[in-house]
């Protein structure tokens, strides 16, 4: 068992010599250094944060930001090990196999690998986000047993469900650093390092590969890694701002000479209070507004466009939450009254919930990171974040919302109210997901993307990317159990190519 | 012994209810919300609440350019002849055939009859 390496006691000047480094400790580089647990690889795993949020690690992420409101560069991910799953939700879904799909209605949409590269590793991915055994869709079973879903007359969207990443007792969810420090520890082939910020990737002159990781401390030591190989796994905004900022060979940046790098930057909006439901008997699983264990899962219930709806309407995807119940006002209930009444139904006992929910964006090559002329305590350059919002999209997100009353109505069994058509309604009190995505896109042509379908660095031999930056479209569920998912699978691949 | 149900009682009792009743009859008739005569008046007997029904239907023709009532009502009694307004407005909801109204999302048909009460409350 190895303890980890405070970075603060390397001497100046040590140079390692690792077969890999992995650089960030969030989900991402944590899966793949255990993934690599005993095998011949001599591994390290760079991470520049300790084991609990410290002030002044945070603030190398703090960033200028233009366009729409968007959170803080700060607050939207944790700078110490466990990365952002140190703050996320424990929201699990995998995605859809349409998501890696070339879509006519998506510009720039098609991923260089689909849904079935990732399903091997799926299984392993919802152990290590601890989300219990793989239901999704099969709760639906229990479901009907129990409560019934949300009856909808036939159409584009139906109850799917989320499951949550649970650590242990009442912790929820599984923050990745905590959790699994020690079995790091125990990694004999791994060493771990804390306080270790890269802050260059040395290209050689040839620009075909890393030769040399430059590290620094806010302590103020530096050192060096010569690795066989590299992986990226430091989240979108950072892994960026790595590429572009590592300019001394390639003056546009490492993997950058299509300037790709940065572009596609994406989150997924989140929009409060989008709609009204009602459900005429009043009658709703509670499943649809808390989560629920059973079969040793821990469950949300939610409605989203289904695959054939997609296709057949061009409509991209979104999820939609049943939140709280509300109260209606005047007109509110005189419509639902009028229209159950016309419909033949007894709405005595109509209910009204709040609908939330978020939705998939199409990507946008001027939503992007760039370089700032301020710099960090480690004399790194700040990023700069161009954010956008299209109209388009948020109508794709309103008119699912309209396919879903559609179909109460079909089914008599409800209605709903659309509480968003302006831009401006949707922006006020807009939310985001913190789902950071793009800015090193994958796809098979350099001059689209930033990585390869093995996510390794177009023109890099031996550099890597790691996590939900390699995103070129985005879904609209939570990327951590997709971005574990990847990273075993790189995992696989590195380990191949290293052997 | 006197019995409560004898035949005087019985009578007087049923005489009663009858007044009671003819009483509520007649006011429910002198104090029921009387409208000017529009030319919809048949289809909006099909709705519950015509008050609260122009409400909604003031909402539906925001939302809609050129709303030709004539037009509207004909295509309406066409369908209302063959089938219930509970059958109509489902099938409309099935086939798509919806309308707006302050964001709430409702069948055509149950949309169109709302505007055509707003029209006669006009």
């Amino acid at each position: 068992m190895s303890a980890f390496i405070d970075a603060r006691t390397v001497p100046d000047g040590t140079v390692l010599e690792p077969d890999l480094a992995i650089v960030g400790g969030g989900p991402a580089g944590i899966s793949i250094a255990l993934a690599l647990a005993n095998t011949p690889l001599r591994v390290v795993l760079l991470e520049s944060g300790d084991m609990s949020f410290d002030p002044a690690t945070q603030a190398l992420y703090s960033g200028n930001k233009t366009g729409v409101k968007y959170l803080g560069l700060e607050a939207s991910r944790m700078r110490f090990l466990g990365g952002s799953t140190n703050i996320w939700g424990g929201w699990s879904r995998p995605m859809d196999k349409i998501d890696f799909e070339e879509r006519s209605w998506m510009p720039h949409s098609g991923w260089p690998f689909g849904l079935e590269a990732l399903q091997p590793h799926y299984a392993r991915a919802q152990t290590l986000c601890e989300a219990g055994p793989w239901l999704y869709e099969q709760a639906e079973h229990w479901s009907q047993s129990e409560m019934p879903t949300v009856p909808l007359g036939a159409g584009g969207v139906a109850t799917r469900w989320f499951q949550f990443s649970k650590m242990r007792g009442s912790l929820l969810p599984t923050h990745f650093g905590e959790r699994y420090a020690d079995d790091l520890k125990k990694v004999r082939n791994l060493t771990t390092y804390l306080h270790a910020n890269v802050t260059r990737l040395g290209l050689a002159f040839n620009g075909g590969q890393i030769e040399r990781l430059d590290v620094a401390t806010l302590s103020g030591r530096h050192f060096a890694l010569k690795p066989k190989a590299v992986i990226l796994a430091a989240g979108a905004v950072e892994i960026a701002r790595l590429l572009l900022a590592s300019n001394d060979v390639a003056p546009a940046g490492v993997g950058n000479a299509n300037d790709v790098v940065g572009r596609y930057f994406a989150d997924h909006p989140i929009p409060r209070d989008i709609g009204t439901l009602i459900l005429f008997d009043g009658k709703l699983a509670p499943y649809y507004l808390n989560t629920q264990t059973t079969h040793g899962a821990i469950l949300r219930a939610g409605l989203f466009p289904s695959e054939g709806y997609r296709r057949s309407k061009a409509m991209l995807d979104s999820s939609i939450t049943i939140e709280s119940k509300t109260l209606l006002d005047a007109l509110g209930k005189t419509t639902v009254a009028t229209t159950a009444a016309a419909l033949g139904v007894d709405a005595g006992k109509a209910t009204a919930f709040t609908l939330g929910g978020g939705c998939e964006v199409t990507p946008d090559p001027d939503c992007r990171i760039t370089l700032d002329s301020a710099r960090d305590a480690l004399g790194m350059p700040r990023v700069k974040l161009q954010m956008k919002l299209s109209d388009s999209d948020l109508a794709h997100f309103r008119a699912t919302l309209k396919e879903l009353g559609r179909q109460l109505l079909a089914a008599r069994a409800g209605m709903i109210r659309l509480n968003m058509k302006e831009r401006g309604q949707w922006l006020t009190g807009l939310d985001w997901g913190n789902h950071h995505m793009g800015t090193a896109r994958a796809h098979v042509d350099p001059k689209k993307g930033v990585v390869d379908a093995n996510l390794q660095v177009h023109g890099v031999a031996n550099l890597f990317v790691a996590g939900s930056a390699v995103y070129p479209t985005y879904g609209a569920v939570n990327p951590t159990l997709s971005i574990v998912a990847m990273a075993l699978r790189l995992a696989d691949h590195v380990k191949g190519l290293l052997k | 012994m006197k019995t409560l149900f004898s035949r005087r009682n019985v009578l007087m009792s049923a005489a009663g209810v009858v007044v009671v009743g003819g009483v509520a009859f007649e006011a429910s008739r002198v104090l029921r919300k009387r409208y000017a005569p529009s030319p919809y008046d048949d289809l909006l007997a099909k709705l519950d609440d015509r008050d609260g029904s122009a409400q909604i239907g003031e909402a539906v023709l925001a939302e809609i350019d050129d709303f030709d009532a004539k037009t509207a009502a004909a295509q309406l009694r066409t369908k209302l002849q063959q089938a219930s307004l509970a059958d109509i407005a489902t099938a409309d909801a099935a086939a798509e055939r919806l309308v707006e109204a302050h964001g709430w999302v409702l069948p055509q048909t149950l949309g169109l009859l709302c505007a055509l009460a707003a029209k006669a409350a006009a």
